[in-house]
């Protein structure tokens, strides 16, 4: 049957080579056989529709070589758990390097404008994907070792015995009843926006629609600018965001998210609050220049003046929350302090 | 396929997958070549793929619990297998563990309270 033979070549491609020979003749036998069987049952040989049927019932040439194949997977359930851990320590040390790297050379080189660090950060996934391209190589590796060679690397499978159920973290106090429990989307929510955020802080001076859209164009015709305190805001938020980003991936690599540090939401609102103050308590309150000061008739003394009223109301809002935010951070913590003496 | 219906094939092939070994053992302590195996699964109501099977005896061999032989039948080569005396032993244990999990089901279902 022309139809088998080219079926069983089709196999043949996807099979060790090794082993190819004995493989096909065994597959050949046992598919003849079944095919002599359905033919007298029906007192005639297939027709080319029903061979076709019977083949693909069978399954593809690809998918029927592969279950001859000694391994079905590239990291096994006994590795996975320790690739797993790696994987993340890798992730969190490459982004920590990486960072370091990159701040080093933007010093020593003295390019270190918005555009090199949009391009920096752009380059951490690239960073990311090969950290974890090396990883998965090198445990797809032990996996083939531990697979094919047990006896010869017994450390592998006796890895996760090695334990001791004394060196367990102490439980924690949970959060109270109706409290939200930190979840593991929340944790990653917030370092992928993060980390969108930043990318679009940073692109913000050079292409200013990002934040104003059309109306980027017409402030650039405007007779104003901003004055340089804009500029000190500006890399403040970018500190700020790449700190909190910084902390988020560490938190999420190490399983930190699961017992997030209760004083990080008051670190990073009484850090938010200095920008602010700055801003409201300018001195002489200006926040915007002219550009072209002789221009007679136009008055920036409003303007400032609206800025400064709304630069103290944000930031008195700010202040408000980081009391409230304090307010609770100590009351959990007296509960908690309870909840021990219990 | 809904969720539903993907969880339970998924299920269902997890559950068939050691008792498929289980029948596969005990049904070579007769010599059978691949498609009369099948047949002989398939009449005890076993249904098995070929591509499930055939690699099945292949794994079973090289973890040294089958021999096998190439002989001609029917005017055909033909690879014959049947449980060597490690294939029987690794059988028994089966067995034993097999009855004991049924016992345990059966007494689970019928005694849920407990």
């Amino acid at each position: 049957m022309e139809l088998l033979d080219r079926y069983l070549e089709a196999v043949r491609k996807h099979l060790p080579w090794k082993r190819q020979d004995d493989i096909l003749a065994e597959l050949r036998a046992n598919l003849e056989a079944q095919l002599e069987d359905k033919e007298s049952e029906l007192g005639r040989l297939l027709s080319k529709d029903e061979a076709e049927a019977w083949l693909k019932q069978i399954g593809s040439p690809m998918q029927v070589a592969a279950r001859y194949l000694p391994q079905q997977y590239l990291i096994g359930p006994m590795v996975f758990p320790m690739y797993w851990f790696v994987l993340r320590t890798v992730f969190l040390w490459a982004t920590v390097i990486y960072g370091i790297v990159s701040v080093v050379l933007a010093v020593t080189t003295g390019n270190y404008d918005a555009e090199a660090i949009v391009g920096a950060v752009l380059r951490l996934p690239v960073v990311w994907m090969n950290a974890a391209a090396w990883v998965t190589l090198i445990f797809a590796g032990i996996e083939y070792g531990a697979t094919h060679y047990p006896e010869k690397c017994p450390g592998i499978v006796s890895a996760n015995m090695n334990w001791s159920p004394a060196s367990l973290p102490p439980v924690t106090v949970h959060p109270p009843v109706g409290m939200k429990r930190p979840s593991y989307a929340k944790a990653v929510a917030e370092v992928v926006f993060g980390y969108l955020f930043l990318v679009w802080w940073l692109l913000v001076p050079k292409h200013p629609y990002l934040m104003f859209g059309p109306g980027a164009a017409y402030l650039l015709a405007s007779p104003y600018q901003l004055a340089p305190i804009w500029m000190i805001f500006y890399w403040w938020i970018v500190v700020l965001n790449s700190l909190q980003l910084a902390w988020n991936c560490f938190d999420l690599w190490s399983v930190r998210w699961q017992r997030p540090l209760a004083g990080k939401e008051i670190l990073f609102k009484g850090l938010g609050l200095i920008p602010m103050v700055q801003l409201a308590t300018l001195h002489d309150h200006v926040y915007v220049l002219l550009k072209r000061p002789a221009i007679e008739g136009l008055s920036i003394a409003t303007i400032n003046d609206g800025i400064f009223k709304l630069a103290s109301i944000v930031c008195a809002i700010i202040a408000l929350q980081l009391v409230l935010e304090i307010g609770k951070f100590s009351l959990e913590t007296h509960r908690n302090s309870i909840a021990r003496a219990r | 396929m809904t969720i539903p219906e993907n969880l339970f094939e998924n299920l269902r092939l997890e559950l068939r997958r050691g008792c498929l070994t289980l029948a596969v053992l005990a049904q070579l302590r007769q010599e059978h070549y691949g498609y009369t195996l099948r047949k002989a699964l398939d009449e005890h109501g076993l249904a098995i793929d070929e591509s499930t099977l055939y690699p099945l005896l292949r794994r079973l061999e090289t973890q040294g619990l089958l021999a096998s032989e190439w002989r001609e039948e029917e005017k055909r080569n033909k690879r014959f297998y049947r449980l060597n005396s490690d294939g029987e032993q690794m059988l028994g244990q089966l067995l034993d563990e097999w009855n004991t999990l049924n016992a345990a089901v059966i007494a689970t279902l019928n005694n849920p309270q407990q």
